[in-house]
């Protein structure tokens, strides 16, 4: 289990980069893209391995993008920018297929079912999650998130503040983080709320389900700690530190067994979650690292794992996952 | 039995008197002896005869009376015998004179020189008498006069027996008296040749003599001849207890198992033939001491000390009991006795030893200055002693004289460069002062254990491992720590086989039933309480390594251990508090103070979290005060008030300015009188002082503060102090030098927060703004938002940038196309994130006025249209702009033909010239105005729009507004940022469409109010100065407060603002 570095791209974008995701290979594509996001207002599209430009920069996304995603078939992504729109568009053409937006509420991290069928967002001060469908994307629902009982009330007077989403791989729960550190469970089929799950008291940016136990749920928080939940039966069942800062995002390894994490102290950690301790460090990056993501299998190349990390420092690094 | 004849007087008879039969009255026999006038030497057997039955009263009846004046008259001439009873008399009284105590002591002794004087009045040649005074003067400690006696004696007899053996035993006290050892021995050699010529004078002599022989031999290192000496004494006497104990003695030298047990044997030999030998008793008694027979020592010491009046082998007695009872612990006696044993020695140069124990006692109990004196007594014997410098260095490292603890310990090194104990206390005397030296010292210390063979103490490595981890050396000091450790449950820990079943554990850390279920598992659970403090540091570390779970971890087996561990509990704390997990930590500080209601650090702590909350911010002050007397006023918990007293100065509640003044005096007091007189060095005493004088807008006086605080901060790797850079930044600010102030926050941002703290970002963003510079200032609030989401504030800001930015794109007399789009995107966000903000506030009390976002969302609109008209009018600029050119190039084309024509006319005129001058002159003036026409109607062309007038009434009504506005402000306590906008921006939409006027008042009115942002900027601090010193706290929620506080603040706005000149500066 170690990470190679392969390739960085320094400057990638002209401002920081804050978001990055796998566009899956498809029919069409026989390799994954990766696409990043930046505070530059731009979407930019990478070939892996050497990361060239897959196309020119697409603009429009006003304020910086906070959050991508992508859709499982390979040919769609989601963005979302702090102008709290999420514009869909063809990863390969970069057309706008349609913008969404949850008005009042603004959007942080989304996340596509893992069968393509929704997208989930996190919908900021609203304190609630908001589907789409990815056919004719129409909001489905809105899921609430309550408030957990005998919570303080907050000092700011605001209710929960939601970041985060994460879809189990059986499509079966979605779990969301709040900036409390609180994370509510719920039953994707029924649409129902389950439970919170505790332990932590700080923003929690990113969270990711094994991709192997769709019951396991790790979590980044700015506490500097991940924690690794049971989300079914609301469960703590470890924890890790590490990190000299706020754990900023986090991705499961395809194999499931190890956990890769990006954080403002500069470093990108990855671990081994079986012996639930950090068993390297890279620290190519010289500012936050707000963004990793393992390449999701298929395509030419699938035998071999590969990691992005994306930072405020403008750069791009690809590593090779073994 | 004997029996003596008393011849009857007159007759041939005589009275038989048996011996064994002598009557208990001496009168009996007196009077028999007086009426018989019994001859003077059977006055004398009697006598003996009584002495040796040992009824010594009878001896000296009948002595006394055989010496009365009646005799010396009756007996006049029977010399002999009178001299005998006399000198019998005199060594009677000479021997008591020995045994007996002054001042008997003096008395015998005298009535033995008297009776000696009396003997040699009567005869003064008489040798024996002679030999008693020498006898006399030996027992007086005398040597010289005794030796001079003997020698008459020996120099008319050279072969006196009696004088010889009296002689050696002068040569041989003589020798032990001599201090020179070369001297000595040649005293040891007089007496020995004196002893062998007795012995050849009289060949039958009592095996005593020989034990002279053996001694002197003993004396003169002549080992082998001694023994064989005490041998043939023991030989001839078997009951010689001398002998057998000086035998013994040797064989105990031997130091040899064998020779050890042999020794014993003989010692108890002597012991049962007479059990009131103390030297004997002694060594027995020191025997049993090592075979931890603590019994037997006392019995036999007792006995020693009971049979012998010699002061030395009662000291060695007194010293063996105070050993025996300090090897059991009882300190106290043992100190009694030791004591007892000094007493008995008049220079410790006799025996050293008790010195040693009375000093390592008293230092125990803690009485310095009496130990400090027994150690020295030691080292005038033995002035390389090592275990008495060590001591002597422990007493003044105790008492506070580390140079000579230092000095002492170094001369332990010098003396013993092996002696590990030595390197180790000077390694702990420099940890403070000199990191380097104390890692040397402690190192050789390791070395120099490991070299031995020996364990090193879990102490040390600790110690080591402590001073790597202080120099940030965590690879070091984790080796260290974990050799200190050795094996156990850490090791599974670390090594993942045990943490990764951890269940639940960071949520309830009263959770035991894991260790129990380890328990069960038959995982050891060992931690011996010696390895206590390594593995609490070795959490330390790992806390500062990031790991906080396995830090966590050991803390809670620490406490599952030793429930009583306090510190365990605080740092448990400060982990939940890191977290944010205010309530767990609280809950954690609970129970530290149940076990020690008084510990300063955690009356601190929880003081610092009851601070952050509104409920309990008041009783934190209770709390910061039991602190400072718990420690009686350390610079920390001063400090601690102080910050409460500047934090209670800026708290809403307490809005009169009456308190408020107060408070700040408070706190200056405290900051400067208590802290700072005590501890010039102290920082934060220094940043506290220089906050208050940034609240007075004494801006110099703050800068020198901060300036020198920043210095003394960054120069040292130990001190986490990012206040003072945001306070100079503040200061940077508010003087106007805006790029340092920029400097300043980003370099504060990196080095210690990882960018993530979006407070800075936010005062990043002001001084962008105060720049000027839009563009900065919308990215770092972005920045901002991105990393405190739910902060609204930031977003509102983010909408006053770009606004600000639209408007100031707009006023400039040049601006490309691409500019003015961009203004047109620009304000599109502007009015989507002010909408967003209006709409949020439907279900957000996020503490903005909706009207205001709606003033804004009207006015963005406004610019917006505006906008749209100058990006068309700039387009159609762009389009005239390219007919200007054409018509330019149609300019120098006409021009081009002018010229050519002009030259085809002079070229005329000079031909015509000639002709008709005057005819010429008319037809050239013609001409010229025809050209001039062209002219004009080319320049009408291409002239640009006019510039539009001034409106100068609205400077006056500005005024006025922003007074309403700031009256407003006062009801409101959060989002001072967006609320000056609001003021600055309210009359933006009634303004005409004049941009260059506008922006002169937004610049006025913000010069005007700079000093609010300032104020608010120095007032943040206060809340960072309490971060500092180990109590994060919510920084944020803090600030925001001190922020709203200090604008509530009219009147020292208003001296701020007069004392900002820089501010003022850019309105122009």
């Amino acid at each position: 289990m170690k990470l190679a570095g392969l390739k960085s791209v320094e400057s990638a974008h002209e401002e920081s980069i804050w978001a990055a995701a796998w566009a899956p290979a498809a029919d069409h594509r026989p390799t994954a893209l990766l696409l990043t996001g930046a505070l530059d207002e731009t979407v930019r599209a990478w070939i892996p391995d050497e990361l060239t430009a897959a196309g020119p920069p697409a603009q429009a996304h006003a304020l910086g993008v906070v959050s991508l995603a992508a859709h499982p078939a390979g040919a769609l992504a989601a963005a979302v920018s702090l102008d709290s729109f999420i514009r869909v568009f063809d990863v390969d053409s970069g057309a706008s297929v349609a913008t969404l937006e949850a008005p009042p509420s603004e959007v942080w991290g989304v996340q596509f079912h893992p069968k393509g069928n929704a997208l989930a967002a996190a919908g900021g001060g609203s304190g609630s999650v908001k589907l789409w469908d990815t056919e004719k994307w129409q909001p489905i629902t809105s899921l609430t998130v309550p408030r957990p009982e005998g919570a303080r009330p907050d000092k700011t007077g605001s209710g929960k503040f939601v970041l985060s989403v994460a879809w189990s791989p059986d499509g079966k729960l979605l779990a969301c983080g709040s900036m409390d550190g609180t994370i509510a469970v719920y039953d994707a089929i029924r649409m129902k709320f389950l439970h919170h799950l505790e332990g932590h008291h700080m923003p929690v940016r990113s969270m990711v389900f094994s991709p192997v136990d769709p019951h396991v749920l790790f979590t980044a928080c700015d506490d500097s700690h991940i924690h690794i939940y049971d989300a079914k039966e609301k469960g703590l069942i470890g924890a890790m530190s590490g990190h000299a800062s706020w754990v900023l995002s986090i991705d499961a390894s395809p194999d499931g067994m190890a956990v890769a994490t990006g954080s403002s102290d500069r470093t990108v950690r990855l671990w081994d979650i079986n012996m639930r301790t950090s068993v390297q460090t890279m620290s190519n990056h010289s500012d936050q690292v707000w963004a990793v993501a393992f390449r999701p299998p298929g395509g030419t190349g699938v035998r071999v794992g590969r990691l992005a990390s994306v930072s405020d420092d403008k750069s791009i690094s690809l590593y090779d996952y073994s | 039995m004997a029996s003596v004849y008393i011849p009857v007087q007159g007759t041939e008879e005589e009275v038989r008197v048996a011996l064994d039969q002598l009557p208990h009255d001496a009168s009996d026999i007196l009077d028999i002896l007086k009426a018989e006038q019994a001859p003077l030497h059977l006055w004398l057997i009697i006598a003996r005869e009584y002495f040796k039955q040992g009824r010594i009263e009878q001896f000296r009846q009948i002595l006394e009376e055989g010496s009365g004046p009646e005799i010396d008259e009756y007996y006049a001439d029977v010399k002999y015998e009178r001299i005998a009873i006399l000198n019998a008399l005199g060594a009677f009284h000479t021997f008591l004179g020995k045994v007996e105590r002054a001042p008997q002591k003096e008395a015998h002794f005298k009535d033995a020189t008297q009776y000696y004087n009396r003997a040699s009045r009567i005869d003064e040649t008489e040798p024996s008498t002679w030999i008693g005074k020498g006898q006399l003067c030996v027992a007086k400690g005398e040597l010289q006069m005794a030796s001079d006696s003997f020698k008459i004696v020996l120099d008319e007899d050279r072969n006196n027996f009696p004088a010889l053996l009296g002689q050696a035993s002068v040569y041989f006290l003589m020798g032990e008296a001599e201090q020179q050892h070369k001297k000595s021995l040649e005293q040891y050699r007089n007496s020995l040749d004196l002893y062998k010529r007795a012995l050849r004078v009289y060949s039958n002599c009592p095996a005593a003599v020989r034990l002279g022989i053996a001694f002197c031999r003993y004396k003169l290192g002549q080992v082998e001849k001694a023994r064989q000496a005490f041998q043939r004494v023991i030989q001839l006497d078997p009951q010689n207890v001398d002998a057998l104990v000086a035998l013994a003695i040797m064989e105990l030298q031997t130091n040899e198992a064998g020779g050890i047990r042999r020794g014993m044997e003989k010692m108890k030999r002597a012991f049962e033939i007479y059990p009131y030998c103390t030297l004997a008793l002694n060594h027995l008694a020191n025997h049993y001491f090592f075979t931890g027979q603590h019994f037997v020592v006392e019995q036999l010491t007792e006995t020693a000390l009971s049979s012998s009046n010699n002061g030395l082998l009662k000291s060695h007695a007194y010293y063996n009991l105070a050993r025996s009872y300090h090897s059991k612990g009882d300190i106290e006696t043992a100190g009694r006795y030791y004591m007892a044993s000094v007493k008995e020695i008049s220079k410790p140069q006799d025996f050293v030893l008790p010195y040693i124990g009375l000093g390592q006692i008293q230092l125990k109990f803690g009485d310095f200055k009496s130990s400090l004196a027994s150690f020295e007594k030691v080292l005038e014997v033995h002035p390389e002693n090592c275990e008495s410098l060590k001591a002597i260095g422990h007493i003044h490292a105790k008492s506070g004289d580390t140079e000579k603890a230092k000095e002492t310990f170094k001369k332990v090194t010098r003396i013993d460069p092996k002696d590990h104990q030595a390197f180790v206390e000077l390694g702990e005397l420099l940890v403070e002062t000199d990191w380097a030296a104390a890692m040397e010292y402690l190192k050789t210390a390791r070395n120099l254990l490991k070299k031995a063979g020996e364990d090193v103490p879990v102490e040390l490595l600790n110690g080591i491992g402590l001073l790597h981890f202080e120099k940030g050396e965590f690879e070091m000091a984790e080796q260290s720590f974990k050799e200190a450790l050795g094996n156990g449950l850490w090791v599974s820990i670390m090594d993942g086989k045990v943490g990764s079943s951890m269940v639940n554990l960071s949520v309830q850390y009263k959770e035991q039933s894991f260790f129990h279920q380890l328990e069960e598992e038959g995982v050891p659970l060992e931690l011996h309480s010696n390895k206590v403090t390594a593995l609490f540091n070795y959490a330390r570390l790992l806390e500062e390594l990031h790991d906080s779970v396995r830090a966590n971890f050991f803390y809670r087996f620490i406490i599952f251990k030793y429930p009583d561990y306090v510190d365990a509990y605080l740092r448990l704390a400060a982990i939940a508090k890191q977290r944010n997990n205010v309530q767990l930590s609280i809950e954690l500080i609970g129970d530290a103070l149940k076990m020690d209601e008084k510990n300063p650090n955690a009356l601190s702590m929880l003081g610092s979290l009851e601070l952050q909350s509104d409920e309990t911010w008041l009783t934190a002050k209770e709390h910061f005060r039991n602190a400072k007397e718990a420690t009686k006023g350390d610079a920390y918990s001063l400090l601690q008030l102080g910050n409460w007293n500047y934090f209670a100065a800026n708290r809403p509640e307490k809005k009169a300015p009456k308190f408020e003044a107060t408070h700040r005096e408070k706190a200056m007091e405290l900051y400067q009188s208590q802290v700072l007189k005590k501890h010039r060095g102290n920082m934060f005493a220094a940043n506290g002082i220089g906050i208050l004088y940034a609240e007075k807008a004494k801006w110099d006086v703050a800068k020198e503060m901060f300036t020198q605080v920043h210095e003394a901060a960054s120069g040292s790797i130990f001190v986490h102090m990012p206040d003072i850079w945001i306070n100079l930044a503040h200061v940077y600010f508010a003087q106007g030098h805006f790029q340092q102030a920029v400097k300043m926050y980003q370099n504060c941002l990196r080095k210690f927060f990882y960018n993530t703290d979006a407070t800075i970002l936010l005062y990043l963003a002001r001084t962008h703004y105060e720049a000027e510079q839009w563009q900065d200032c919308r990215k770092t609030l972005l920045r901002a938002i991105h990393l405190a989401p739910s902060n609204y504030l930031l977003r509102f800001n983010v909408g006053v940038s770009m606004q600000k930015f639209s408007a100031s794109t707009l006023q400039k007399t040049k601006r490309t196309v691409e500019e003015v789009r961009a203004t047109v995107t620009e304000l599109q966000n502007a009015i989507r994130v002010f909408s967003l903000l209006s709409v949020a506030s439907t279900y957000h009390s996020h503490g903005f006025d909706e009207r205001k976002i709606e003033t804004h969302v009207e006015y963005c609109k406004h610019l917006l249209n505006a906008a749209k008209v100058h990006r068309d009018a700039a387009e159609q600029a762009e389009q005239q702009n390219k007919q200007k050119m054409e018509v330019a190039r149609q300019i120098a084309l006409a021009e081009e033909a002018r010229r050519r024509a002009e030259e085809q006319r002079k070229f005329q005129l000079e031909r015509r010239r000639k002709e008709d001058e005057l005819m010429q002159v008319k037809q050239q003036e013609e001409h010229f105005e025809r050209v001039k026409e062209q002219w004009k109607t080319s320049n009408h062309a291409s002239s640009k729009r006019k510039d539009r007038s001034k409106n100068e009434d609205e400077e006056g009504g500005s005024e006025k507004r922003r007074r309403k506005g700031n009256k407003r402000k006062d009801q409101k306590t959060k989002m001072s940022y967006g609320e000056e906008d609001e003021d600055e921006y309210r009359y933006e939409p009634e303004a005409e469409d004049d941009y260059a006027n506008l922006s002169r008042e937004n610049d006025a009115d913000n010069s005007d109010k700079a000093p609010d942002h300032l104020l608010a900027a120095a007032g943040l601090e206060d809340s960072d100065a309490e971060d500092d010193m180990g109590h994060p706290q919510s920084v944020i929620e803090q600030k925001r407060r001190a922020w709203s506080e200090s604008e509530d603040d009219e009147p020292l706005k208003r001296s701020a603002a007069q004392s900002s000149p820089g501010a003022n500066d850019l309105s122009e």
